[in-house]
């Protein structure tokens, strides 16, 4: 089970909150604020007032022992800077999340040690921005997404000796057979970086390479099933 | 019977297309702010105006060729065809009768000619003593010769050059409303000016002071002195008289410099009004053009969007700080609350306006903006961005046509990251950064050569370009995923979402619009 913590009980805080609320994941709420913990409480999440102000917060609750995922989601950069530093400092392998407000503040985020930043208002404006310029680009991702459920994008460790290590993907017709688009893939040989297969590179994939596929739901899994990735 | 048949003529007119039609033609051409043709017209006027002034300065001194008198007619007819112009559509007379002839039947009585007339000479009467319009007619004045007289009045064919020049007006406007300083400098002048010019006179008047014959020599010498001009033709000799002079320079000065204050700070008042008065008959002239309300942090990432990608739009703040902002990035802007009606009138219903995005954190005020816009324009397209969940509903109720709540779309992605950190960079990098590959949509229009053609044919498949997924007549509700490189045949009207290299698809998409050139 992935334990979850979300710092800041925010608008978006809450709404990652809802979609985690399935068994699958043990979520911890904290706020700094006493009222927003009642908020959380009454939408019927577990959540506890705590500033985080010292690292024994932090490992009380579980930070740098079995916690996962971090969400820094308050409202104030300040105290997502603080919580993230301090949360790195005691996890290097936590996986954290912090949201900015400023935009000048991405990059002290991510010496602070959050492992992504994303901005509130430009994924606002960005997502506005496409439904402006490009309506059926955005109906097509409305399509993807979580409430509508109709297709999903996945994404698929290939397993040693599985029928697709070590072949080019320009030469397989697999994701065709199954319905399913190529969007790209990630080779821990060459870093951290994605790879579109629109780059236009033909490249090889090996085991342990991670797969971006779009396609329904059953589809995905009877793919992973074929591959022994299930 | 007279009244009967000005009532039936008034009628007439009202049904008659063609009427309507020219006498909105003149009222472009001459009344209209918005129109395009006016600013041309006025720039005729001007030059005629400035033409024919020349023509009359030379004329005093010189005997001109006829030429020039064919000219000076011309110019003059224009002038006088102007004016029965601006006569004609000052009203709608026909308006004004039909409704007194309605008023009179549900009384039930017959309209009655005096009545009628009164109205017709009442409006044409207004009109005919309206400054600009007498101006107009002095304008004219001049050409008439036997009467050299009225030459003077040349001066006002020159005043005529003010009712085109906006900015000359706004000038005149802005001083006017500083009227009570002006009065009050102006009396505190004469004041002055009568004091010191009746001691002077008292003391040097009387054989004194050679130069100062009367009471009006007195006068003279003290609007200059008060002026601060001082020719010094009539200098004072008393002791009295340099004491009075003294004081008066003084008080001149401070007069002076009083004055020039109030000038200064009217115009730095209301030189914001002006401004942004530009900015909005800038944004008159541009077409497709995007509001943007709210100039807050989504605001102006979404306006950085839209200037990068060089579309139309314009941004309304109430906050003297955020337009402040705007103005630095060189967008055009508006400062103002959007909760007025006048001002969404203003903007959106007299402009070219394509889409509205309302973007400010304050949920009621985006209702309201929504509803104002939706009320009277169901075709303009609105996003909203709601600020709490339970606001989203409404907005739809209220006929939004998207809702942005982006806290949702954060959180969604956010998820995304916990198990699938790989999905989260594709899905980061496709929506969220900038990088050369990006997600678009390619239409295919009616009578293209890509009508019949497959995925492979076209060349997506050449140029790694992945298709997604194919919206037929645009709609997500019928739609094709994945659909086949070779067995799919494009129909017209279909929309291909694809993912691929910015400049791969760029060449696709000029390669249909060339056709159509």
């Amino acid at each position: 089970m992935t334990k979850i913590v979300i710092f800041g009980y925010s608008k978006t805080g809450r709404e990652i909150a809802k979609l985690l609320s399935d068994d699958e994941y043990d979520l911890q709420i904290i706020d700094e604020n006493l009222l927003s913990v009642g908020k959380a409480n009454e939408d019927g999440f577990y959540a506890r007032h705590s500033s985080f102000s010292e690292d024994k917060m932090l490992e009380e609750i579980g930070i740098g022992k079995d916690i996962d995922v971090l969400f820094c989601t308050s409202t104030n950069d300040s105290l997502n800077l603080f919580v993230t530093l301090s949360a790195r400092n005691l996890d290097k392998n936590l996986k954290i999340l912090t949201l900015i407000y400023k935009n000048n503040d991405e990059k002290k985020m991510i010496l602070a040690g959050a492992n992504r930043t994303i901005s509130p208002y430009d994924v606002g404006a960005l997502k506005a921005y496409r439904i402006i310029d490009k309506p059926k680009v955005s109906k097509v991702l409305s399509l993807f997404s979580l409430q509508s459920n109709k297709l999903s994008m996945n994404e698929i460790v290939v397993p040693k000796g599985s029928i697709l290590d070590g072949v080019y993907y320009k030469d397989i017709s697999i994701f065709k057979e199954f319905d399913l688009i190529f969007l790209g893939m990630l080779d821990k040989e060459l870093g951290d970086e994605f790879i579109f297969f629109s780059e236009g590179i033909n490249h090889k994939i090996d085991h342990h390479d991670i797969l971006i596929v779009l396609g329904s739901k059953s589809n995905i899994k009877k793919f992973k099933t074929h591959i022994g990735a299930l | 019977m007279l009244a009967k048949l000005i009532v039936s003529f008034a009628y007439f007119l009202d049904s008659s297309k063609k009427y309507k039609e020219v006498k909105g033609f003149a009222y472009d051409l001459l009344e209209n702010p918005k129109s395009k043709i006016k600013p041309y017209f006025d720039a005729f006027i001007i030059f005629l105006v400035l033409i024919t002034v020349s023509i009359l300065i030379y004329d005093i001194a010189h005997q001109i060729s006829y030429h020039f008198e064919i000219v000076e007619n011309t110019a003059v007819f224009i002038f006088i065809l102007e004016w029965l112009g601006r006569f004609w559509i000052h009203d709608d007379l026909r308006h004004l009768i039909i409704q007194y002839h309605e008023k009179q039947i549900e009384l039930s009585q017959k309209p009655k000619a005096k009545a009628i007339l009164k109205i017709i000479i009442l409006q044409k009467m207004k009109y005919m003593f309206s400054p600009m319009s007498i101006i107009d007619l002095l304008a004219i004045l001049p050409t008439y010769r036997p009467l050299r007289i009225l030459r003077i009045f040349l001066i006002f064919r020159l005043l005529k050059i003010f009712r085109y020049t906006k900015s000359l007006n706004t000038f005149f406007k802005v001083l006017s409303d500083k009227k009570f300083e002006f009065n009050f400098l102006f009396i505190i002048a004469i004041f002055a000016v009568f004091m010191s010019a009746t001691i002077m006179y008292v003391f040097e008047g009387v054989g004194n002071n050679p130069n100062i014959g009367s009471y009006l020599d007195a006068i003279y010498w003290s609007i200059i002195t008060i002026s601060t001009v001082g020719y010094g033709d009539i200098t004072p000799v008393t002791l009295t008289g340099k004491i009075v002079t003294l004081f008066l320079v003084g008080g001149g000065f401070m007069i002076l410099v009083l004055a020039t204050s109030v000038v200064t700070n009217a115009l730095s008042d209301k030189m914001e009004i002006v401004r942004e008065n530009k900015l909005l008959s800038q944004a008159n002239k541009l077409s497709n053009l995007i509001v943007v309300f709210g100039f807050g942090r989504m605001g102006m990432a979404l306006a950085h969007e839209l200037y990068e990608n060089g579309k139309n739009f314009i941004v309304v703040d109430k906050n003297e700080e955020n337009t402040t902002k705007a103005k630095e990035l060189g967008y055009l802007y508006m400062k103002a609350d959007a909760s007025e009606y006048e001002m969404i009138n203003n903007l959106v219903f007299q402009n070219d306006v394509e889409k509205v995005v309302i973007t400010t954190d304050n949920d009621a005020l985006n209702l309201s903006i929504l509803l104002t816009i939706k009320a009277e324009r169901k075709d303009i397209e609105v996003l909203v961005r709601a600020n709490n969940d339970e606001n989203i509903k409404k907005f739809k109720i209220a006929n939004a046509d998207f809702v942005i709540f982006p806290y949702e779309t954060i959180a969604e992605v956010a998820v995304e990251y916990i198990g699938n950190a790989v999905k989260f960079d594709a899905i980061e990098n496709l929506i969220l950064k900038k990088s050369n590959i990006t997600l678009d949509e390619i239409n295919i229009l009616e009578g293209s050569d890509m009508v019949g053609k497959s995925i492979s044919q076209i060349g997506l498949k050449h140029m790694s370009i992945t298709t997604i997924a194919v919206l037929k007549n645009g709609s997500s509700r019928n739609f094709i995923f994945n659909p086949d490189n070779d067995n799919y045949k494009f129909e017209p009207n279909d929309s291909v979402v694809v993912i691929g290299d910015k400049k791969n698809i760029g060449e696709i998409k000029k390669s249909i619009s060339r056709q159509f050139t």
